[in-house]
């Protein structure tokens, strides 16, 4: 294993960077599993339908205004918001007969949802990899060189995290969605809508994942079966830093992106099963995750 | 329905590809082709037996992005064929198309499926050695034709061998040792000391890998081997291995990478910097990832294909592919390697069945075992102990030219490395591989 201290930190930003899309497509899982209590086994489904559509109205900004990298940005934007209404209808329609239901329902429900996204999809797009074409060039950093867009990618990250702690903590709808977790009788019996509540927060937690996807696609192909890929490494995370905790999702991915880039050094055939060691140990020891609680678990 | 007639038929197939390729699912459009095939069997009653054939491809999974031309040129040889009445002047070929999925129980099932329930006597495909190799033992078992028009491992027609396999392009020992070739010029001429391997963790690219470094060992001793990578079949984030293989700094690296996984490395690698710093020779790049890549694809990298089309458009009947492609999809469009080897394929078997003058699948088989047939790339001839085709692997640097609105090999400095120059050297060690049969 390189030792220098260029080396170190370029794997380290690539470790950041890979948590951090980690990160991004997991909190929206677990935020909506920590409120709601649904396994949304779509949800990276979900992620891949937003990066689809970001694609779609990139490429029909650049036929209409020309090729300009920064239309991403007002694409991304305009998609998270379709993406949140999508959610929204989605709960109402589908997930909010879910909640008395035991969780292999869940899984069922969603697992169809997952197939339905699938094959629309494949109907819309196609089966061919998409991937927005930006001019990136590497920056020389450490006598090496460094993809720039992975700070970009870090910089999305932590802007979501800080984002979501300040909206869960500082804002009154964020305490009152915290408060919804532990009590929803008594957040109902103070007259507010839990039923709004929860289409907010499935909206927001979908709204995330298309976020992401879009900001992942300038350096990521999305391709049919990446979502059922990505859901199992999400749900490795979300499961790592215990459900429903922002912050354990956060460290989680963290700890997930930068022990695999790091073990891609010294055992690159098995990084993959490190994380999942991981996985075995903190189910072993302490099932409801690094930073979840023993009430929920 | 009374109208109809087979190569209409086969034009009409062609005509709903044709409207709806562009954008919508092709899967859609195989589906299409595979039903409409069937239609003669119902309006041609008295006619000779059609000749049926299975073509696994996958149209979902890593291997899709080199399905779509096939798909959409076979139905245009099979027509060609047909417009002299099929297979030996009297048995119309039907193509029936089956998705594998690019997953070898998929593929398993959908070629037992295709020989029970259809009748089959041939099955083409498919991308994916792996895939190939478990469609192999059911066209064994049935003693049914098999084409690997472009699944590649050299499993397929040595350690894997079966009478009834033929490999119509460079296997992947061959393609690798055709690497091998470039670069041991290129250690010579540039000083190059060091490398490593990242390759895909699945049937193909284990055993690309293997052959390189085997030979390259061979060749040349003193080049050492740092580090070997095994990314995942359908890798999607290949940032943390190239910055592992910059952080070693070694001369040039081997990727035993394809399929949609290659034109990600590729990219990622290129806004990371990594040809800025290390060699990348022999990098697989089919005309589809020339054609897919042109904006993007970094010039003057060294690689590696398998049937380009622009290598031999002195030739007759790759002429004719081109034309009769682009004559349907548009001067835009051009068959690419998969679909070369497809239409190979094809009219190898046509060939085959006209050698045998039957279309018994034991005849055939003889017919084509040492056999020199036509093809886009010239004549080339079966190797007598494995079906494996004598065909050359296409080393070249990646340029612009005028001539197509893509990047293609440098003609001047391109070298075609022929089959025979880095196959498995004599009969006797090829025999002691194939495993034995019952």
């Amino acid at each position: 294993m390189p030792t220098d201290i260029g080396s170190i930190l370029i794997q380290l930003f690539s470790g950041l960077s890979r948590a951090m899309m980690l990160f991004l497509v997991s909190s929206g899982l677990s935020l909506i599993f920590g409120v709601m209590n649904i396994l949304n086994f779509a949800h990276a489904t979900l992620w891949l339908l937003g990066g689809y559509l970001t694609y779609t109205l990139f490429q029909l900004f650049s036929n209409t205004f020309g090729d300009h990298a920064l239309l991403i940005v007002p694409a991304i934007v305009i998609v998270t918001g379709i993406m949140f209404v999508l959610g929204w209808v989605l709960e109402r329609v589908l997930i909010r007969r879910m909640y008395a239901r035991e969780v292999p329902e869940q899984l069922l429900l969603t697992f169809a949802l997952i197939l339905i996204f699938g094959d629309l999809i494949k109907l819309i797009w196609g089966v061919q990899n998409r991937r927005i074409f930006l001019p990136i060039e590497p920056i020389a950093v450490f006598d090496s060189y460094v993809n720039p867009y992975f700070f970009v990618i870090i910089a999305a990250g932590f802007g979501v995290a800080g984002g979501l702690w300040w909206f869960l903590h500082r804002t009154r709808y964020g305490k009152i969605v915290r408060a919804a977790v532990y009590s929803r009788d008594m957040v109902s019996a103070l007259g507010i809508r839990i039923p709004t509540i929860y289409a907010g927060v499935f909206a927001l937690g979908i709204a995330i994942a298309a976020f992401s996807a879009g900001v992942f696609l300038p350096i990521m192909p999305i391709g049919l079966g990446l979502d059922m890929d990505l859901i199992i490494q999400c749900f490795a995370v979300v499961v790592i830093g215990g459900f429903g905790s922002i912050l354990g999702t956060f460290v989680a991915s963290i700890i997930v992106g930068i022990v695999y880039a790091f073990s891609i050094f010294i055992w690159p055939g098995g990084a993959l099963a490190i994380i999942f060691l991981i996985l075995v140990a903190v189910l072993i020891w302490r099932p409801w995750g690094l930073f979840g609680t023993e009430m929920r678990y | 329905m009374s109208s109809y007639k087979n190569d209409y038929q086969w034009s009409q197939i062609v005509e709903t590809l044709n409207k709806t390729i562009s954008r919508r699912d092709f899967i859609i459009t195989s589906v299409a082709a595979g039903v409409m095939t069937m239609v003669p069997r119902f309006v041609t009653a008295g006619a000779a037996e059609p000749y049926r054939i299975g073509v696994c491809l996958p149209t979902t999974g890593s291997g899709a992005n080199y399905s779509e031309r096939p798909i959409k040129g076979l139905p245009l040889i099979a027509a060609e064929i047909n417009k002299r009445g099929g297979l030996l002047g009297k048995h119309p070929i039907e193509l029936y198309f089956r998705d594998t999925q690019t997953k070898p129980d998929v593929g398993a099932r959908e070629a037992r499926s295709l020989i029970l329930n259809e009748k089959v006597q041939t099955i083409i495909g498919t991308w994916s050695s792996a895939v190939a190799m478990a469609i192999q033992e059911i066209t064994h078992e049935h003693k049914v034709l098999h084409l690997a028009a472009t699944s590649n491992s050299s499993k397929i027609v040595n350690e894997n061998y079966t009478p009834y396999s033929f490999q119509f392009g460079p296997n992947s020992r061959m393609q690798s040792g055709a690497t091998v070739v470039a670069v041991l010029n290129m250690i010579k001429s540039k000083g190059w000391k060091s490398y490593v391997t990242l390759g895909l963790d699945y049937e193909w690219g284990r055993d690309a890998q293997k052959v390189f470094v085997d030979k390259l060992t061979k060749e040349s001793p003193e080049t050492k081997l740092i580090k070997v990578f095994w990314a995942k079949l359908g890798e999607t984030d290949f940032t943390s291995y190239i910055t592992a293989i910059m952080a070693l700094k070694p001369d040039f690296m081997f990727g035993a990478i394809a399929g949609k996984d290659n034109e990600t490395f590729v990219q990622q690698a290129k806004a990371s910097g990594l040809f800025k710093r290390i060699a990348y020779p022999g990098v697989f790049l089919p005309v589809t990832e020339l054609m897919q890549q042109r904006k993007t694809l970094p010039r003057h990298i060294i690689g590696l294909n398998r049937c380009p089309f622009f290598a031999h458009m002195d030739n007759p009947i790759m002429q004719k592919y081109v034309k009769m492609y682009q004559d349907k999809f548009g001067k835009d469009d051009y068959p690419d390697d998969f679909a070369c080897m497809y239409f190979d394929a094809l009219n190898g078997l046509d060939q085959g069945v006209t050698k045998a003058g039957s279309t018994d699948s034991d005849a055939v088989r003889k017919a084509l075992t040492g056999a020199t047939i036509d093809t886009c790339r010239g004549k080339l001839t079966f190797r007598d102990c494995n079906n494996q085709l004598d065909a050359a692997s296409y080393v070249g640097e990646v340029v612009d030219t005028p001539d197509y609105p893509f990047p293609i090999f440098d003609p001047k400095s391109m070298v075609a490395v022929q089959g025979h120059e880095v196959w498995v050297p004599t009969c006797e060690e090829v025999r002691k591989l194939q495993k034995k049969r019952i």
